[in-house]
């Protein structure tokens, strides 16, 4: 940690390097980019039964890793697609094993994330308190 | 805030109404009503997506209009009847129930999806709500 305060990016300005360093920042992009996913899904499964209606899905991961080599976390975008698979009778396209293992995975990565920014601010406590 | 559990709140919402409808629909299979008047007509419920908002995300699902089935229905022989008209007819309704229970199959099941989807986005909340907490 103490490497990368002295060989990391610029940080934008206006912005505590402590508290927005490349990981913390990331971590944050990547829980809203979760928070999208699980909200997409959410209405993914609440069309289950609409004709006509088209799932879509929240890509950000490449994005994300493709921002952080460019050392631009707070840049990443969030791309919401449709699925493109391909429709039933009703023109519905939801699959919704499919939703439901993203709602699971989407939950689990969120705990990771979360639990992992509460052990950030941990340490940040440890050395405050000396 | 929670938009989530909210999306999840309009499907509930949806087909908790389509789920009411059918059970009328059910219930009242052997309405007889008699030639001078409209059958018991079954009702259908028509669902549409919310639009998205200004984000682009989708905001869950909403019944628009509940169509109602033909008001002849089917006109049956059935002189023992009360309500049968002079040459011993009523009207039935045109009612299928094949349809309605398989309808109800799928009501109920995304029902179910909706309010396991409430729960894991509740989770989803609270782990966010917990960030820091115990330090």
């Amino acid at each position: 940690m103490l490497s990368w305060f002295a060989d990391g990016p610029a940080q934008p300005s206006g912005r505590h390097p402590v508290f927005n360093d490349v990981t913390s920042v990331t971590l944050e992009a990547a829980i809203s980019g979760l928070a999208e996913r699980q909200r997409v899904t959410a209405n993914n499964i609440a069309n289950l039964e609409t004709p006509g209606f088209q799932a879509r899905a929240v890509k950000f991961e490449q994005n994300l890793a493709d921002a952080v080599n460019a050392h631009q976390p707070a840049q990443a975008r969030i791309d919401n697609l449709p699925t493109g698979d391909l429709p039933g009778q009703n023109g519905n396209n939801v699959n919704l094993e499919r939703e439901m293992v993203n709602a699971t995975e989407t939950g689990l990565q969120q705990k990771l994330l979360t639990n992992t920014i509460t052990s950030r601010f941990g340490w940040m406590s440890t050395v405050l308190k000396g | 805030m929670f938009e989530a559990i909210d999306t999840s709140g309009t499907g509930l919402t949806a087909y908790r109404a389509w789920i009411d409808v059918l059970a009328n629909n059910i219930a009242n299979v052997n309405t007889v009503k008699p030639m001078s008047g409209n059958a018991f007509q079954a009702q259908f419920a028509q669902a549409q997506e919310i639009a998205a908002g200004p984000d682009g995300i989708g905001r869950g699902v909403r019944v628009t209009a509940l169509p109602l089935s033909s008001r002849e229905g089917i006109p049956t022989y059935d002189p023992t009847n009360p309500v049968a008209d002079a040459e011993g007819y009523v009207r039935r309704p045109d009612i299928d129930m094949n349809q309605q229970m398989g309808d109800l199959i799928l009501a109920q099941r995304a029902f179910q999806a909706n309010a396991n989807a409430v729960e894991r986005s509740t989770a989803m909340y609270e782990s966010a709500i917990a960030i820091g907490k115990g330090i």
